[in-house]
């Protein structure tokens, strides 16, 4: 493995902080010497990589940007942060979108002081481990359909439904549950182990096979009172984890797409058909300078997004264009990566069909490429399109 | 215990690297900057001594403003303050100039253990370490791949083929060490943000006159590698071993 230097064509290192850049280069390195030694393994027998998350608790990767509980770095710090974890493995990069985007940020926002200071200091550290369900068999873009329900019993909530393509689902010691309450979405933190709850592995997954994705269960679970998520109602309270988990996701994807070119490239001037390096043929030239030019594009939206979110003027569909497209440019930079090693490509001892695999969920999580294009849609014409 | 550790901000010469026109020093447009692996490892030893023996560390370095980002990291990674010798013109500083500007700004504070790289990953001088000890009158071990704190004293040891040479000295003392000596933590994020509150002590410098003039640098010839597949599996071993003879290996 060659050290990584990075992809910066356009000098964008210089608008960086020292504090940014040395947050970079430190998960970058923990990437190098940690994640890629290990995650072909983690991929090809379908397991989280376990042993990595004290580390990245220890480095302080969880929940990074709260100011409490949190080392509260930046945006732009965070960004980079996700950029270099999905370099190494998307399902690793996914794994830490939940616990810090998903699980640890609503208990910080919607969470009672008990839930923070029950919650926060162990999943902070990864002494505890994380999940949020949302999405459900029959409610996939449509979570405000969901049929997961609340009722009320004395000190108790009673849970009932079923929720699926859960990360870190088997593993998590806490799930951030949103279901209706009198018709109205609410969020309970479910503690493992809880009667009436069940977490299943999904097996015979082609894609992110380095993340636990499971099925939970509700079954008349009994959920004491004070679980509840006080300090929010309706959709809103989701919507607002996915923003920040989407946020990282528009990182996360350059640094896959980052890995791919880099491997293609390496890969171009080494190999050598009819006498010579085949990055010499004109053919693969033009692929390599596509996918150098998307990655370039896909990096200034990134840095413009973090701007905007630490200024406080980000809208939604400003993560959802920058979600949209970089993810859309990695899974085709994946894929002409693959191209250009040819045979080789089709191998794990290659990095780049392991992201391209990946990369086809992130296609469709956390929002489809199509819904997004229909909330930009929606966005610059007032029409909505899907409703 | 007191001890100081020494860094210098480099170029960041892993993705290679071009000399500027008058071949001078490394054209360091768009580059990152670092300390050397064998810094890296004097920095994280520094930590360590004072971890297990109590007392304060500080960092530091001879250069521009801008190695306060070499000064931070090493902050980050919780060295306890951090002192710059304000050189802008670091480059033309020769490294008896560096030593004694050094070794004056580390008499007033009296350090039980003074740490430095064996060299420096861009001029490789391997001077400035063994210098300082010499303007403070004090022994130095070079070279070492292990420390060991001992009351008021220090073993040091030294690889060399086949063994270790191990040498005892009193304090204070130098040493100049090794990459290999252990591995050097990464910074927390915690403690990066931290880092950006320390103040960082700047002590301006007078210019030296050097003693030591640089006449220019020359960048090797790139070797064009060639892969050659000597064969598959056991059939392979009769060529790996002709091939190793004949890079005179074995």
């Amino acid at each position: 493995m060659w050290d990584f230097k990075g992809v910066d064509y356009y000098e964008l290192d210089a608008l960086l902080t020292p504090e940014q850049k040395l947050i970079r280069n430190t998960v970058r390195q923990f990437v190098n010497e940690s994640v890629l030694p290990v995650i072909r393994e983690s991929f090809e027998e379908g397991h989280l990589p376990r042993s990595l998350v004290p580390e990245m608790g220890k480095l302080g990767l969880f929940g990074a940007n709260l100011k409490e509980y949190g080392a509260g770095v930046d945006s732009i710090a965070y960004g980079l942060i996700m950029q270099e974890l999905e370099r190494g493995d998307s399902g690793l990069r996914s794994f830490v979108s939940v616990q810090s985007g998903l699980v640890m940020y609503p208990i910080y926002t919607f969470g009672s002081p008990e839930h923070k200071k029950r919650w926060l200091p162990k999943l902070a550290s990864g002494d505890a481990i994380g999940c949020f369900a949302l999405t459900e068999p029959g409610h996939g873009s449509d979570p405000g359909g969901m049929e997961s329900k609340a009722t009320k019993d004395g000190n108790y909530f009673i849970l009932n439904g079923n929720k699926t393509w859960i990360t870190n689902g088997t593993n998590a010691d806490v799930a951030v549950v949103w279901a209706k309450l009198d018709g109205v979405v609410r969020g309970f933190l479910v503690e493992k182990g809880t009667p009436g709850f069940s977490a299943v592995k999904i097996e015979h997954k082609l894609s992110m096979r380095a993340s636990d994705t499971a099925e939970l269960y509700f079954n008349n679970c009994r959920v004491p009172k004070e679980n509840l998520l006080p300090g929010v109602e309706d959709l809103r309270g989701p919507l607002m984890c996915l923003n920040q988990a989407r946020y990282g996701i528009a990182w996360g994807a350059v640094g896959a797409a980052m890995a791919c070119y880099e491997e293609a490239l390496n890969y171009s001037k080494e190999r050598i058909q009819f006498d010579k390096p085949i990055g010499a043929f004109q053919l693969v030239q033009r692929k390599l300078v596509e996918m150098l030019t998307e990655i370039t594009k896909a990096q200034l939206l990134c840095f413009r997004l973090g701007q905007l979110k630490d200024q406080n003027r980000i809208k939604h569909t400003h993560i959802s264009m920058a979600k949209r497209n970089n993810v859309a440019m990695a899974l085709q930079i994946a894929r002409t990566a693959r191209d250009i090693l040819g045979a080789n490509g089709i191998t794990l001892d290659y990095q780049s069909i392991r992201h391209m695999v990946n990369l086809e969920t992130v296609y469709t999580y956390e929002g489809t490429h199509d819904i997004h294009t229909l909330i930009l849609g929606h966005d610059i014409t007032g029409l909505e399109a899907f409703r | 215990m007191k001890v100081l550790v020494c860094v210098k901000r480099v170029p960041d010469t892993g993705g290679g690297f071009k000399l500027t026109s008058d071949g001078q020093r490394v054209d360091t447009t768009n580059m990152d900057f670092t300390i050397s692996p064998h810094e890296e490892c004097a920095v994280e030893e520094a930590i360590r001594i004072i971890e297990k023996h109590g007392g304060s560390s500080t960092v530091l370095t001879l250069g521009p403003e801008q190695a306060q980002e070499q000064l931070r990291e090493a902050l980050a990674k919780s060295v306890n303050g951090a002192i710059l010798l304000e050189a802008p013109d670091y480059e033309s500083w020769d490294p008896a100039a560096t030593a004694q500007a050094i070794a004056e700004a580390a008499k007033p504070g009296g350090y039980d253990i003074l740490l430095f790289g064996n060299e420096c990953a861009d001029a490789c001088n391997y001077q400035v370490g063994l210098r300082v000890a010499h303007w403070l009158d004090i022994p130095c071990v070079t070279g070492i791949k292990a420390l060991e704190i001992q009351g008021n004293k220090a073993i040091a040891k030294r690889e060399v083929k086949d063994g270790w040479e191990v040498y005892e000295v009193s304090l204070p003392a130098a040493f100049t060490v090794k990459e290999g000596l252990n591995s050097p933590r990464h910074p927390s994020l915690r403690g990066i943000m931290g880092a950006k509150k320390i103040p960082i002590e700047k002590k301006k410098l007078n210019k030296r006159e050097p003693q030591l003039v640089r006449k220019m640098l020359r960048k090797p010839q790139e070797g064009r590698g060639q892969i050659e597949i000597l064969g598959q599996g056991v059939e392979a071993v009769p060529k790996v071993v002709a091939k190793l003879r004949e890079l005179g290996v074995i």
